[in-house]
C-alpha cells in the first residue's frame, strides 16, 4: 500500500510518497520520508521491502555524494539513474538480492530540463514523464494519461496531483496517512507544503 | 639480494627530490615535440613524428596521436611503449565510466584517472615510473574544450596551448608570443604548423614527419574527432608555405 | 624469501633516523606556502598560488586548497599527485564514515585518519612516504569550534591556533606567533592569513586563494577583488608604519607628509 508517484512539467519535477511506514496490516509511523537526496539535483524515492530500501537508498546516496566530493561537480540525474540500475541489476544476480522499487526525479542543471526514471525491483529502468509504483499505478496513471502534458507549469503540476492523491483516497482500501510531496527545479531539492486534511468519501 | 629491487622504487633524495622522477622527465625532452592549442571551436595537437621512412606504412603505425574515447584524443612525448601501456588503461577507464553512467567520462576525470596511476608507479610497487608526458584534447558539456598536458610525476594542468617533448621551451615561448584569446580552429591550425616549423630541425616540413589531429563540433552539434591523413596535412603545409617544393624543384630540372 | 617489495624502504640508521621521513620532509618545504588561522567564529585557509602562466587556463588547473567533505577543508604542501591521492582517500573514508554512522566526520576524527594513512606509508613495505604536509580546517557538526590541525609525512598530527605549512614556513609561523590573538573577528582572521603569506608571496593578490569556513556553512572562497582590497590596505599599513618609525626621530608628525614619503621607505 506504499505509494510513490512521480510528475515531470516544463521546468520541475514533483516527487510525492505516501507517509505512512507499515509492517503487514500495521501502520508503525505516520510520518514517513521514503525519499534521499543524492545531490542538490536528484532525489530519490523508494518502495519495497523495509529494510532493503534504506540500505539500497543510503548506499547510493553516499557513493553520489562521494563521487561530488571526489569530481567537485554532481552526477547527472540520467548519469545517476544508469548508476543505480547496474548496482540494483548486480544486486539482483548476488545470493541476496535488494528488493527495492525507485523513482528517480531530477534538474539538469547544464541542459535545463527536468527527468524522471522509473526502476522496479527488477532493474528495469525507463525515463518517464510520469510514473507510480505499487497500487498507485492502477489508480493514477489513467489520470495522468488524460491530464497530463511535458509542458504544464508548476500549479498545473499540483493540481494533477491532487487529482491522483484524491482518487487514491478514494480507492485504496488502507489509510497512507496523506504524501509527502517535494519538487525539483533549478534551485535545488525542496519540500511542498501539502494539505491532506479533507476527506474523500467513495461513491 | 634485495636491495636490487627495492632500489627501483622511487624514493626521496636528501634534498626532498624525486630523482627516479626527474630523470624520466629528461627523457621526455629527448622525444619528438608535441603541442595543443586550444580554440574556440575546437582543439589542434601537432607532433613530430621521429621515425620516418619510405617504407613505413603512413596511415597505421600513428606514434604520437592516439585517440581515448569519443570525446577526447591525446599526444605523446617519451617512451611510446609506456605511452601504450596508460593508452590501453585510459581507453578502458574511459569505457567502464561510460558503462556505468551511460555517459561519456567528463575530461578532467580521465586525465585525473591516468595521473593517479602515473602517481602510484612514483610511491610503490618496485618499479620505475612511467617516461611519458601527455598532451590531451577533449570536450565535456560541463567545461566545453579542455586542453591538459601531464608528466611522469602524475602532476597535471590546464592549458591554452602548450607543447612537451624537444625543444620545448622554445616551443612554448612561440606559443605565448602567438596566442590569441578566442582564435578560431582554423587559426590555430596554422599556428601549430608555424610552430613546429620552427621547432623542428629541418625548415621544411612534410607530411610524413608530422602528425596531425583536431578535435571540434559539427555543424549539428556533435563533438568530433579527426587524425589528419596524409594528404589533408600536406593541403595544411602548402597554405601556410611549409610544405617541401618537390614537385616544383623537378619542374624547373626539366626545362 | 625477500622478494624484494616486502621491505620497508624507510628503515632506522644505525643512529635512529628515519631518513625518507626526514627527506619527505624536504619535499614538502619544497611546495607552496599554505596558511591557517583560526579567528573567533571562523576558520581561514590560505595558500600561496604558483603564478599562472599566461597560457596556463585558470579554469581547469586543480587548486591546493580542497574540501574533504563539505565541512572540512584542507590545503597541502608538497608533491602535488601524492596530495591528489591523500586527499581522495580522506573523502572516501568521510563518505564511508557519513553512511556507517549517519554522522559526518569530526575534524579531528578525519586528520587522525589522514595521518594515520602517512604514518602506514613511513612502515609499508615497498613504499616511499607521502611528501606532503597538510593544514586540515573546518568545524564538527552542531558546533561552534574552529579546528585546525596539521599532518606531516610522519604521520604526527597536531592541533593549532595558526599555523603555516611548505616553503618558507618557519618565517611564517613566527609572524603568526607574533600577530595571533584568541578570539578575532572575520575581518581581523582574514587579514592576518593575507599579511602572514605577504611574508613570502610578492606577487600580492593573484598568487593568493583564501578559503573560510564557517560554522554549518559550505566552504567560501574569497574573490581576487576582495583579496585585492586586503593587500591594498596592508600595504599601505606597511607603509603608514615604516613613515611612522622614521618621523618618531624626526619632530612634528603631520599625517600628509608621512603619506608623501611612504614610497622612499619602500624602495
Amino acid at each position: 500500500m506504499e505509494v510513490l508517484l512521480g510528475i515531470t512539467g516544463k521546468d520541475f519535477t514533483l516527487i510525492a510518497c505516501s507517509k505512512a511506514a507499515m509492517r503487514g496490516a500495521t501502520i508503525l509511523k505516520a510520518s514517513d520520508d521514503k525519499t534521499r537526496s543524492l545531490n542538490k539535483h536528484t532525489l530519490m524515492a523508494f518502495s519495497g521491502e523495509a529494510g532493503d530500501t534504506i540500505q539500497f537508498a543510503e548506499y547510493i546516496q553516499a557513493n553520489a555524494q562521494l563521487y561530488s566530493m571526489r569530481n567537485g561537480t554532481d552526477l547527472s540525474p540520467s548519469a545517476l539513474a544508469h548508476f543505480i540500475r547496474g548496482e540494483l541489476a548486480s544486486s539482483l544476480r548476488s545470493r541476496k538480492p535488494y528488493n527495492v522499487n525507485l523513482l528517480l526525479g531530477g534538474f539538469d542543471p547544464i541542459t535545463g530540463k527536468p527527468s524522471l526514471y522509473w526502476m522496479d525491483y527488477l532493474a528495469a529502468l525507463t525515463a518517464a514523464p510520469y510514473a507510480a509504483h505499487g497500487y498507485a499505478q492502477y489508480y493514477c496513471l489513467s489520470i495522468l494519461d488524460k491530464h497530463h502534458n511535458p509542458n504544464i507549469d508548476f500549479e498545473q503540476g499540483m493540481k494533477v496531483l491532487r487529482m491522483c492523491t484524491d482518487e487514491l483516497k478514494r480507492r485504496l482500501p488502507i489509510d497512507f496517512k496523506g504524501m509527502l510531496v517535494k519538487v525539483i527545479d533549478k534551485d535545488g531539492i525542496r519540500e511542498v507544503e501539502y494539505n491532506d486534511d479533507a476527506r474523500i468519501a467513495c461513491p | 639480494m634485495s636491495r636490487r629491487y627495492d632500489s627501483r622504487t622511487t624514493i626521496f633524495s636528501p634534498e626532498g627530490r624525486l630523482y627516479q622522477v626527474e630523470y624520466a622527465l629528461e627523457a621526455i625532452s629527448l622525444a619528438g615535440t608535441a603541442l595543443g592549442i586550444l580554440a574556440k571551436d575546437g582543439i589542434v595537437l601537432a607532433a613530430e613524428r621521429k621515425v620516418t621512412s619510405k617504407l613505413l606504412e603512413q596511415d597505421t603505425s600513428a606514434e604520437k596521436l592516439y585517440i581515448l574515447n569519443d570525446n577526447m584524443i591525446c599526444a605523446v612525448a617519451g617512451m611510446t611503449a609506456d605511452a601504450n601501456i596508460l593508452i590501453n588503461y585510459a581507453r578502458q577507464a574511459a569505457q567502464k565510466y561510460l558503462l556505468t553512467y551511460n555517459e561519456d567520462i567528463p575530461c578532467e576525470q580521465l586525465v585525473r584517472r591516468l595521473c593517479d596511476l602515473k602517481q602510484g608507479y612514483t610511491q610503490h610497487g618496485g618499479l620505475r615510473p612511467f617516461g611519458v608526458s601527455f598532451i590531451y584534447a577533449g570536450y565535456d558539456p560541463q567545461r566545453q574544450f579542455q586542453l591538459y598536458q601531464s608528466n611522469p610525476s602524475g602532476n597535471y594542468g590546464g592549458w591554452k596551448a602548450t607543447s612537451v617533448g624537444a625543444n620545448n621551451a622554445s616551443a612554448q615561448s612561440l606559443l605565448k608570443q602567438d596566442y590569441k584569446e578566442d582564435c578560431d580552429l582554423k587559426e590555430a591550425c596554422g599556428m601549430a604548423v608555424k610552430v613546429l616549423s620552427k621547432t623542428m630541425d629541418s625548415t621544411k616540413l612534410s607530411s610524413e614527419k608530422i602528425e596531425f589531429a583536431t578535435v571540434g563540433k559539427t555543424k549539428d552539434g556533435r563533438i568530433y574527432h579527426h587524425l589528419w591523413g596524409a594528404d589533408e596535412i600536406t593541403t595544411l603545409l602548402k597554405e601556410h608555405g611549409l610544405a617541401k617544393e618537390d614537385t616544383n624543384a623537378d619542374d624547373k630540372i626539366v626545362s | 624469501m625477500a622478494s624484494g617489495y616486502d621491505r620497508a624502504l624507510s628503515v632506522f640508521s644505525p643512529d635512529g633516523h628515519v631518513f625518507q621521513v626526514e627527506y619527505a620532509l624536504e619535499a614538502v618545504k619544497r611546495g607552496t606556502c599554505a596558511v591557517g588561522v583560526k579567528g573567533g567564529d571562523i576558520v581561514v585557509l590560505g595558500c600561496e598560488k604558483r603564478s599562472a602562466m599566461k597560457l596556463q587556463d585558470t579554469r581547469i588547473t586543480p587548486s591546493k586548497l580542497g574540501l574533504v567533505d563539505t565541512h572540512v577543508c584542507l590545503a597541502f604542501a608538497g608533491l602535488n599527485a601524492d596530495a591528489r591521492i591523500l586527499i581522495d582517500k580522506a573523502r572516501l573514508e568521510a563518505q564511508s564514515h557519513r553512511l556507517t554512522v549517519e554522522d559526518p566526520v569530526s575534524i579531528e576524527y578525519i586528520t587522525k585518519y589522514v595521518a594515520g594513512v602517512q604514518q602506514r606509508y613511513t612502515q609499508s613495505g615497498g613504499v616511499r612516504p607521502f611528501g606532503i604536509s597538510t593544514l586540515i580546517v573546518g568545524f564538527d557538526p552542531n558546533d561552534k569550534t574552529p579546528r585546525l590541525y596539521q599532518t606531516e609525512p610522519s604521520g604526527i598530527f597536531s592541533a593549532w591556533k595558526a599555523n603555516a605549512i611548505g616553503r618558507s614556513s618557519k618565517t611564517v609561523r613566527e609572524f603568526l606567533e607574533r600577530n595571533h590573538k584568541d578570539g578575532m573577528d572575520r575581518e581581523a582572521t582574514l587579514k592576518l592569513t593575507i599579511k602572514s603569506l605577504l611574508e613570502v608571496v610578492q606577487t600580492g593578490a593573484k598568487n593568493i586563494e583564501i578559503a573560510i569556513m564557517a560554522p554549518g556553512k559550505q566552504v567560501e572562497m574569497l574573490p581576487v577583488e576582495d583579496i585585492e582590497a586586503y593587500v591594498k590596505t596592508i600595504e599601505q599599513e606597511k607603509v603608514e608604519e615604516a613613515a611612522k618609525k622614521k618621523s618618531g626621530r624626526t619632530p612634528g608628525t603631520g599625517s600628509a607628509a608621512i603619506l608623501t614619503r611612504g614610497p622612499d621607505d619602500t624602495a
